[in-house]
């Protein structure tokens, strides 16, 4: 099974990891944190053209809703909520062993990525396997029995696949997966999102009015009287 | 495009965050570098997902719907660490409006004490 990659996608993802990697150097270096915050969207959004790149489109979909969409929002509102952030996020002292964690850390993954001898899509032999995942994948039914609708031209010998199969159609596919084999695990996420609002509330509501306030009125009330 | 250079990419990304969360003092600057690193590891797990093959279509079992599906674990890992990375945006800002609110400043150095 032979999964080609144009040309064209090749030049797609090195664009696309161009425009990541620059905004994010400048979500690290700019010292002006509100322009830090507009290039962090920049820089997730070329994370979502990424996805799409290696065909990924509900995880490119997502990424572009929650993060270019929501907690770019959401950064954007908490530089201009906080006043004094206007005078720049100074860079501390650690600006060199930053760059050195920074160096060490790709070094080491750079290092891993190319020595590593990764087994590729070519090593699966099993004509059904290779059918659903480049022609067309269609789901049946409660039992395991797969249906494969072929996409291939009639009678050509030799079709270069690029992206076909579950990897194009891949959103229904991700779909029964999330409700039949990470069921639990998709109910705990909700679980951790009401926590993460209950959270959030109990941090952001105005502090109590208790204690600090009420106790010395009746002092005043006192003083008051005996005047 | 290989997974070589996709991997690469996640690396250098995952490289500048961590930069971003030692170097920078403003507590906002280090969860937007907290959300490039969360933004390098997706990367490698939807690369992994595209790239090699799915262990249970290579066991030489009959192949059912679910090897097939599980072609596509990177992509549910990506979608769940997603979730939980806005969940953790939302909390830490919470956080760090709190700290405002205590001490005026959103800098880490004055973060150190936690009095109260």
């Amino acid at each position: 099974m032979i999964m080609e990659v144009s040309a064209l996608t090749t030049i797609a993802f090195w664009a696309a990891s161009a425009m990541t990697l620059g905004f994010a150097a400048i979500v690290v270096t700019q010292r002006d944190v509100f322009r830090a915050a507009i290039a962090l969207a920049g820089s997730f959004l070329g994370v979502g053209i990424l996805y799409f790149v290696l065909s990924a489109e509900f995880v490119g979909v997502v990424q572009i809703l929650v993060y270019v969409g929501a907690i770019s929002v959401l950064m954007a509102f908490a530089v201009m909520f906080i006043q004094d952030i206007a005078s720049g996020s100074r860079p501390s002292q650690g600006r060199i062993v930053g760059a050195a964690v920074a160096v060490l850390i790709f070094a080491a993954l750079a290092f891993t990525a190319y020595n590593t001898n990764w087994s590729t899509m070519d090593e699966i032999t099993d004509p059904v396997a290779v059918a659903a995942l480049t022609e067309g994948y269609v789901e049946v039914g409660e039992d395991d029995n797969i249906t494969v609708v072929t996409t291939a031209p009639v009678g050509s010998t030799e079709v270069v696949i690029e992206n076909d199969g579950v990897f194009v159609d891949s959103t229904s596919a991700l779909g029964v997966s999330l409700i039949r084999e990470y069921m639990l695990a998709f109910e705990i996420i909700g679980l951790l999102m009401v926590a993460t609002l209950i959270g959030g509330l109990m941090l952001m509501r105005d502090p109590p009015k208790g204690r600090d306030e009420q106790e010395p009125e009746p002092e005043a009330e006192i003083g008051g009287a005996s005047v | 495009m290989t997974i070589e250079n996709v991997l690469l990419v996640s690396a250098a990304l995952f490289a500048l965050g961590a930069y971003g969360v030692v170097s920078r003092r403003s507590l906002i600057t280090v969860i937007m570098s907290l959300e490039l690193m969360f933004n390098g590891v997706v990367i490698a797990a939807v690369a992994f997902s595209r790239f090699t093959p799915a262990a249970a279509l290579m066991s030489g079992d009959p192949v059912t719907a679910e090897a097939i599906r599980s072609a596509l674990t990177g992509h549910v890992f990506a979608i769940f660490v997603t979730a939980v990375a806005a969940g953790e945006a939302a909390l830490a800002f919470a956080l760090v409006f709190a700290m405002y609110r205590a001490a005026e400043s959103v800098e880490i150095t004055d973060a150190a004490e936690m009095k109260n």
